[in-house]
């Protein structure tokens, strides 16, 4: 893989990262009693659709219902 | 291993509820899931209108599964074509009549569907009025997740409103 390529990813990636961080605090400053990783996790499966956010639920749901 | 996610017979039976005009809701952490939430569950609870509706029995038959009624032993459920993990829901701890809170549901397509979710709003209503162990627990992550979406629902509004810099002419 090019180099260049690895740079241009890893600079979008944390072009992304900085938006979500910003995004994160922007909530916190509005309910500073708040979980930061539940907001981080909200704000990442906006980014889903909303059948794909469902999908993750029940993978890890029905996954620790098979493993019970 | 069945695959452990919302597998083609839920998808199908919902979308023969939704081509029949049949009137439900998504309700519970399923609902707040397809919000945003990142809570865990394990079935979809749907709280329909009128359980004695035909077209549910019609629905049914389409992913060859059928409704058994309450008993003593159990409660209503669906049985057979992969659907027994929606549960029926027939009352929510806190909340008002089918029709009133038909008005707090939000649209989610499937297809060319539109599924109507209950509010993640109005989910916290019902778990803080049903006050059991496992709704204590959610309740904050509802909570978390409300704010969340509701900040990042200003912000997209405020960038859509908010004029786009034009590059200046040389």
């Amino acid at each position: 893989m090019s180099v260049k390529k690895t740079i241009s990813r890893e600079r979008k990636a944390s072009r992304w990262a900085a938006r979500l961080m910003k995004s994160v605090r922007a909530v916190l400053a509005v309910r500073p009693e708040a979980d930061p990783d539940n907001v981080r996790h909200t704000l990442i499966l906006l980014e889903q659709s909303p059948l794909e956010r469902l999908r993750r639920s029940l993978t890890r749901g029905r996954a620790l219902a098979q493993r019970k | 291993m069945a695959a452990p996610s919302l597998n083609a017979s839920e998808l199908r039976f919902l979308r023969a509820l939704l081509r029949r005009k049949v009137r439900f809701m998504v309700v519970g952490l399923s609902a707040a899931a397809l919000q945003g939430a990142p809570v865990v569950t394990q079935d979809v609870d749907l709280w329909f209108e009128d359980l004695n509706d035909p077209r549910i029995g019609e629905a049914l038959r389409e992913v060859d599964a059928a409704y058994v009624a309450p008993s003593v032993l159990n409660p209503p459920m669906f049985a057979g074509g992969g659907v027994e993990l929606f549960d029926i829901v027939l009352t929510l701890h806190g909340l008002g009549a089918f029709s009133e809170e038909l008005r707090n549901c939000v649209d989610v397509s499937l297809g060319r569907h539109k599924l109507k979710v209950l509010r993640v709003d109005r989910i916290l209503a019902s778990k803080r009025a049903a006050n059991r162990a496992k709704d204590r627990l959610v309740i904050p992550v509802l909570e978390d997740s409300l704010a969340a979406s509701q900040v990042a629902a200003r912000r997209r509004t405020k960038k859509a409103s908010s004029p786009k810099k034009r590059k200046s002419s040389p």
